[in-house]
């Protein structure tokens, strides 16, 4: 345990200099430091080290408690101090040996209590201080202030450019700082790329396209002196731009159109997902300035409409991740990822079981972030976004639409308010039933009419806990519910009394008439007879609600709001307010079986009728699988080692405290996405703008300058260039957050523009070339490699935008990025080729060399088909003489001439391969050249 | 390896060697070092000499010479019943009918009265452990085999005790065992894929997590193979030349001088040479799969033995993958979960019938063939099952009151070769078979005690991602030394 915060080192240290100083006030015979050792090593340590070092040692911490440095003994756990040392026997350590609290033993059973001698020696002990020999300091203390000068978390500072040697060189800024940084080695950069190198790279770079015959002539050609700087222009105005950028944005985001592993009927797709995908590529190309693009994946359903609610679309941000089957915490914690990593560069879920390790985040700002996502839901049908069109076939899809959606409405709403008001009537049944406890959550199954829901169970659970023990009508619970069972009818009897006879508490808590009322009239025996009074109680009210609204709804008069009686209405409240524990969702009724089986079978066929319909893309309305707020905002509380069973203290919906500066203020728009977009592209955030320009410097050269792209934090690499990035992230927000504008400081700096060539005494000195002193040489990733593929067979479709085509099809022409993504059954060339894992965010892609990848090449059928498409490609067969037609080949593969060498192998090669007789689908000689063509290295690599 | 001699000399024309950059071993892990003939294979000193520092993990061999270098994983998906396989509870019949006295535990579904097995048990070889009538000639190898009675998951559901059984984590996407193993050990033979696994006739229950690579790279991925197949071009894809071999050399000859042109051109790059390499090992590999997985090349004797029928086949075919150095090959009996036996436990006895005798063949012949003591075999399922009767339900059409719930809370696993001690039991459940009472054995604990057999130790083999090292046990595990010869 290497981490302390500094949060915690404060209070911590403030904690040991308040106990030290009780210590020589109060203890009346001061034994010796040498006598309290000899003591703590006799009586105490072995006790420990057999006993407690297993689960609250070096290797394990339950609780978060460890047991074997002072500090960390007078630290505590997640539940709070385990010592008091100025009340000794108040400890809850000698609480929890002397098994005096049922809930807490410890050690637990199987091994059992410990020996009487054993509690005693721990009882002196604390009451000398809990004195540990003085050379055991807490592990971690000292670098637990290493994140306050770590990097990333300092603010982002104007840089000055450094002066340079080679004043010629720089064409920008950025070539004083990594030039700067070779000549301080000794080190030159490489010589300029040549023209057609660089229209290559470029084209490759900003489209993921090659570029065409024509186009590298015409650059190589051109002889004004910014011809670089138009072609950039002119591949950065291309719509084809946002393909290729947007998909290392899905990458970010990951992004699939399928919900990962479903269970029974459950919808398994995303229909709309392909509209976030459309989003993205449209903000790349629109420019649409970074810090907007973060608000809007975060809550456009909170910014004003534009024009069109397109951009509801971004939610697929957060949406568009794997679902778990269902389970909400993962579903959570997987938002928390893709925001945390993905826009900050922290690790934030590590938080989720226990504050973080290295970085300065805290288990309570994990939960902090979860309350702000358990406090949205999807719309039951994904939102409409733009317009319909005006066309015969929409109209045909919106009229089937409306018949299969009123069958739903008519049926649904009205089992959701008969499963709620079931819920109100048996109140009693599962307030009985929670007085069991939580359990750990199981895959919800049909179920039978009349069964408990123990999800129910658990909402109350959790409410009890929530509204604590001043609560008008669920205090007396509380005061119930802290007797011992076995004295429990003497001390309802004390608890009772007390309601009657002034205590000296000048204002004693309220407590509701009803209840009052019925516990003096029905004195309990048990939790359980509390749990039936309370049932019958709210039984009541609801039976008396119920049919008030029947008799107002006969007389036609206006809707009731609330019962006269303002007291019987704070009982009424706890079935009927927003927060009440029987308040489940109509989603959640359904994702978690809470319908009996017919009735849940029912809806479910309903929905998919409609389901089945959204699935025709191709002529139904878009929809965004967009989020909305819940009417009452989550009240998150800790889950003590990330388990939702053991709910521990209440936190705010708020921002991460290391990038709060101190002024940290809880949400207070509804469930604070909104404030939370806010926060994360604030000016002052230091990570934001640094963690997108190194994702954008990252794919133009192959490594960021952060090595780390997802991961800013102490366990993150450093920059190779730190003024640099911050250079960068200070003149990305100056202007604008623009990355259309990024991307031109970049390329029309020498850096980018230098030749990718070997230089033996360099790599020796710097084999990962973190200097830059030559430019990377980059394999295509599989987008890439495949819509280039497409291009050499002449066959790619450039059209863009719509719902997901199947990259197995062999019809399939477009370009990669509008594949279909089946995040459960990935084609299987996707992870062959590198491709990024949808099942969470994706920092960068893994760059594997394999035989699979020969084989598919080799022979697949995808392969074969190309070949033959680029061998039979009009300008290559028109070609009579075969040299020019090898040279032409050649060209149209790898963007250059061919050498002498190259045309006479491949003229080779044709002359002495089979012509005649080949069976059926067997590629023929020029099929095989052309098939050789796009397996060379050359195709593949981008210098 | 012949075939590394290009990499090898222009390398070492090019430029001095140097240490491997982390980036390097990533790329490369797919083929393992031994590919490239810069290090020799990984089991030996070398493996021991590379760096395994926190933030430089790749295949850098075990931590110590490990007994069994490869695994065969039998994989008895939906959950056979302990009390009807390898866990006799003869208790069962005193209460047959009634309430148990120790009451039912928790379980998926309700289940009822005490439910005795109707297969008889009986003793088997020196250690006389007793085996039911379901698995004689298993039985016949039970002085080679381990047999687990405390096994221990979390969950009495599918998904999340199959992604724990597998991956170590019941709910998040997390590397399964075998990506786990490739990506530490390497592959013994890179002409086939290092991590195989077989499911005849679909997928089953949470489809290709069970062999995913997670955060790992993809490579590590397990190949599926449909084993319903018997053709060797339907089992695995891409095998077959669009040119004939002849042609195909040819082929390659001509793609590498090209690549040799332009490996000139762009002077010292590993990267390139390590590609041209991939086209050659996929040249060899077409011949050397198909030959691996064509049972059609074993004698007639060996064939019988294993017997006929699916099952037989994909379990030779087993045998036959780690004879040639495969790591890992998972063995699944069926789509979806054909050991889920709710509605009725005779359906166990035609399951067992499908493979058993595969099984007992695989134990002998492995052993013929001195390949046991280095081949760790493991047989089970994601949990057991419930030693008392599942009621019925309507709602999902168990009338029959013939089976068994799933059960988690103890449940047999077998483990025989790559260093396991034969002929002993370890652990207990208590009385009726429902929960382990002495040494329960946690998924996490046989994790940590396979990887211990292959010469790694689960609390050092880790991966940093997402901010933190992750390991296949998380933060659990124990080697049960108990075990191990």
């Amino acid at each position: 345990m290497k981490q302390t915060l500094g949060l915690v080192l404060t209070v911590l240290c403030g904690c040991l200099s308040a106990v030290d100083a009780q210590d020589v006030r109060e203890a009346p015979i001061e034994p010796s430091p040498a006598m309290k050792a000899e003591f703590f090593e006799r009586q105490v340590r072995p006790v420990l080290a057999e006993h407690c070092f297993a689960c609250h040692g070096a290797g394990k911490q339950q609780s978060g408690l460890r047991l074997d440095s002072r500090s960390a003994v007078i630290k505590g756990g997640e539940n709070g101090p385990v010592v008091d040392l100025r009340n000794p026997p108040a400890s809850r350590l000698l609480k929890a040996i002397g098994y005096e609290d049922a809930e807490l033993q410890m050690p637990p059973v199987p091994e059992g209590k410990l020996p009487a001698a054993a509690i005693a020696a721990l009882g002196k002990w604390i009451e000398q201080g809990a004195f540990w020999p003085a050379d055991e300091r807490s592990p971690g203390a000292s670098a637990g202030e290493a994140w306050k000068t770590h990097w990333s978390f300092r603010p982002i500072r104007p840089q000055p450019i450094p002066a340079v040697g080679a004043v010629d060189w720089p064409q920008s800024p950025i070539d004083g700082f990594v030039l700067a940084k070779l000549e301080a080695q000794g080190m030159q950069p490489s010589e300029r790329a040549e023209r057609a190198t660089l229209i290559r790279r470029a084209t490759f770079d900003l489209i993921g396209l090659p570029p065409s015959d024509d186009e590298v002539a015409a650059f190589v050609n051109d002889p004004v002196p910014d011809a670089f700087a138009k072609l950039v222009d002119r591949l950065l105005d291309s719509p084809h731009y946002g393909e290729r950028w947007g998909r290392y944005w899905l990458d970010v985001a990951r992004y699939a159109d399928t919900k990962g592993y479903v269970r029974l009927q459950e919808e398994r797709r995303f229909h709309y997902a392909f509209t976030y995908r459309d989003y993205v590529i449209r903000a790349f190309n629109e420019d649409l300035p970074y810090d907007r693009f973060v608000v809007e994946q975060l809550a456009a359903d909170q910014l004003p409409p534009g024009p069109d609610n397109r951009s509801l679309a971004a939610l697929g941000f957060l949406t568009l991740g794997r679902q778990f089957t269902g389970n909400r915490h993962d579903i959570i914690d997987d938002r928390i990822d893709v925001v945390a990593r993905g826009l900050l560069g922290l690790t934030v879920t590590c938080a989720r079981c226990h504050d973080h390790k290295y970085d300065p985040i805290p288990t309570a700002d994990y939960y902090s972030l979860y309350g702000v996502f358990a406090s949205s839901e999807e719309p039951t049908l994904p939102s409409l976004i733009g317009k319909a069109a005006a066309d015969a076939a929409t109209e045909a899809f919106q009229r089937e639409f409306a018949t299969r959606k009123q069958l739903l409405d008519d049926y649904e709403p009205k089992q959701y308010a008969a499963l709620v008001n079931e819920f109100r009537a048996r109140s009693a049944d599962y307030l009985v039933k929670s007085l069991e406890g939580r359990v750990p959550p199981q895959q919800p199954l049909p179920i039978a009419a009349g069964e408990i829901r123990q999800v129910v169970v658990e909402r109350w659970i959790e409410y009890l806990e929530r509204i604590g023990k001043h609560h008008p009508v669920f205090g007396p619970w509380h005061a119930f519910a802290a007797l011992k069972p076995d004295e429990f009818a003497a001390g309802a009897a004390a608890v009772i009394a007390g309601w009657t006879t002034p205590s000296g508490d000048p204002q004693p808590p309220r407590i509701q008439a009803g209840v009052k009322n019925h516990f003096i009239a029905h004195p309990p025996r048990s939790m359980a007879d509390v749990a039936r009074g309370y049932g019958e109680l709210l039984g009541a009210v609801h039976q008396r609600w119920q049919s008030l609204l029947a008799s107002t709804t006969a007389a036609g008069s206006g809707a009731l709001e609330r019962l006269s009686d303002a007291e019987a209405d704070e009982v009424r409240q706890v079935l009927y307010a927003a927060d009440s524990p029987v308040a489940v969702s109509p989603q959640e009724a359904l994702s978690q079986y809470l319908y009996d089986a017919p009735i849940n079978d029912e809806i479910v066929r309903r929905r998919n009728a409609i389901n089945q319909h959204l699935a025709q893309t191709a002529v139904a309305p878009p929809r965004a699988h967009a989020l909305i707020e819940l009417g009452v905002p989550y009240e998150p509380r800790i889950f003590v080692r990330g388990n939702p069973t053991r709910p521990g203290r209440l936190v705010p919906r708020q921002f991460l405290e290391v990038l709060s500066h101190g002024s940290r203020k809880p949400f207070t728009m509804g469930g604070g996405r909104f404030d939370l977009a806010q926060a994360i592209v604030s000016r002052d955030n230091p990570l934001t703008a640094r963690v997108a320009v190194n994702r954008v410097w990252a794919h133009h050269f192959g490594s960021g300058l952060v090595r780390s792209p997802s991961n800013f934090g102490l366990r993150g690499e450093v920059p190779t260039h730190p003024e640099l990035l911050d250079y960068l992230a200070g003149r990305f927000m100056d202007e604008g957050w623009s990355i259309k504008k990024l991307h031109r400081w970049i390329m029309l700096s020498s850096v980018y523009q230098q030749a990718s060539q070997d230089r033996a005494d360099y790599r020796a000195r710097d084999p990962e070339n973190r200097l830059l002193w030559k430019m990377n040489r980059r394999r295509l990733d599989f987008e890439a490699l495949r819509d280039a593929l497409l291009t050499a067979a002449g066959r790619l479709d450039r059209s863009l935008g719509g719902p997901g085509i199947d990259l197995g099809s062999a019809a399939a022409n477009r370009r990669t990025v509008y594949g279909l993504i089946d995040r459960q059954d990935l084609p299987g060339m996707l992870p062959t080729f590198d491709f990024a894992s949808p099942d969470a965010h994706s920092p960068e892609r893994y760059s594997t060399t394999v035989p699979q990848q020969a084989l598919f090449l080799m022979n697949s059928p995808l392969l074969a088909e190309l070949a033959r498409s680029f061998a039979a490609r009009a300008d290559v067969t028109s070609i009579g003489n075969p040299s020019d037609r090898v040279a032409h080949m050649i060209r149209t593969a790898w963007g250059r001439a061919p050498t002498e060498g190259e045309t006479k192998l491949s003229l080779k090669f044709i002359e002495r391969d089979q012509t005649t007789g080949l069976p059926a689908g067997m590629l023929n000689a020029w099929e095989a050249l052309a098939q050789t063509l796009l397996l060379a290295n050359e195709f593949m690599y981008v210098e | 390896m012949s075939s590394s001699k290009l990499t090898g000399s222009d390398c070492a024309a090019t430029g001095p060697a140097r240490p491997f950059s982390r980036r390097e071993l990533l790329s490369r892990s797919g083929m393992g070092l031994a590919a490239l003939a810069l290090a020799p294979m990984l089991d030996g000193e070398a493996a021991r000499a590379a760096p395994r520092a926190g933030d430089s993990p790749g295949p850098a061999g075990p931590h110590f010479p490990g007994k069994a270098k490869r695994i065969i994983h039998l994989f008895m998906n939906g959950g056979p019943s302990q009390v009807d396989t390898f866990d006799p509870k003869p208790a069962l019949e005193k209460y047959a009918g009634r309430e148990l006295p120790s009451g039912n535990l928790q379980t998926e579904r309700r289940t009822g009265a005490a439910f005795p097995s109707p297969f008889k048990f009986q003793k088997y070889g020196q250690s006389g452990i007793e085996v039911s009538e379901l698995f004689p000639r298993v039985a016949e190898n039970i002085d080679d085999i381990a047999v687990i009675r405390s096994m221990v998951a979390d969950i009495p559901n599918h998904e999340p005790s199959l992604l724990l059984m597998n991956c170590g984590e019941a709910r998040l996407p997390r590397p399964s065992m075998g990506s786990w193993l490739t990506y530490g050990l390497g592959s013994e033979n890179q002409n086939l894929p290092g991590f195989v696994a077989m499911c005849p006739g679909g997928l089953p229950i949470q489809g290709a997590q069970n062999w995913q690579s997670g955060f790992l790279p993809g490579v590590h991925q397990g190949t599926y193979i449909n084993t319903q197949h018997a053709e060797v071009e339907q089992l695995i894809a891409h095998i077959k030349s669009n040119l004939g071999a002849q042609r195909q050399r040819r082929q390659l000859d001509l793609l590498l001088a090209f690549n040799r042109e332009h490996l000139d051109r762009s002077q010292n790059d590993r990267e390139l040479e390590s590609r041209i390499q991939s086209f050659e090992l996929a040249y060899r590999m077409q011949s050397a799969a198909a030959e691996a997985f064509d049972v059609s090349r074993e004698p007639q004797h060996v064939l019988d033995m294993y017997g006929s029928g699916t099952q037989a086949r994909q379990i030779l075919i087993a045998r036959r993958l780690v004879e040639r150095g495969v790591r890992f090959v998972q063995v699944w009996h069926g789509a979806q979960q054909p050991w889920d036996s709710h509605n009725d436990i005779n359906d166990h006895a035609k399951l067992a019938r499908e493979c058993d005798q595969a099984i007992g063949a695989l134990l002998k012949d492995l052993k013929q063939r001195g390949l046991l003591d280095e081949t760790l075999v493991i047989w089970g399922g994601e949990f057991g099952r419930t030693p008392t009767v599942e009621l019925p339900n309507p709602l999902i059409g168990n009338a029959k009151t013939n089976g068994r719930d799933h059960n988690h809370y103890g449940f047999s696993m077998w483990l025989a070769g790559g260093g396991v001690k034969g002929g002993i039991t370890y652990g207990a459940t208590d009385e009726f078979g429902f929960q382990a009472v002495e040494n329960p054995m946690h998924v996490h604990d046989l994790h940590a005690t396979i990887l211990h057999l292959l010469g790694l130790d689960h609390e050092r083999f880790t991966f940093p991602y997402a901010g933190r090292d992750f390991r296949l046990t998380d933060v659990h595990g124990r080697v049960v030394k108990e075990l191990i010869a």
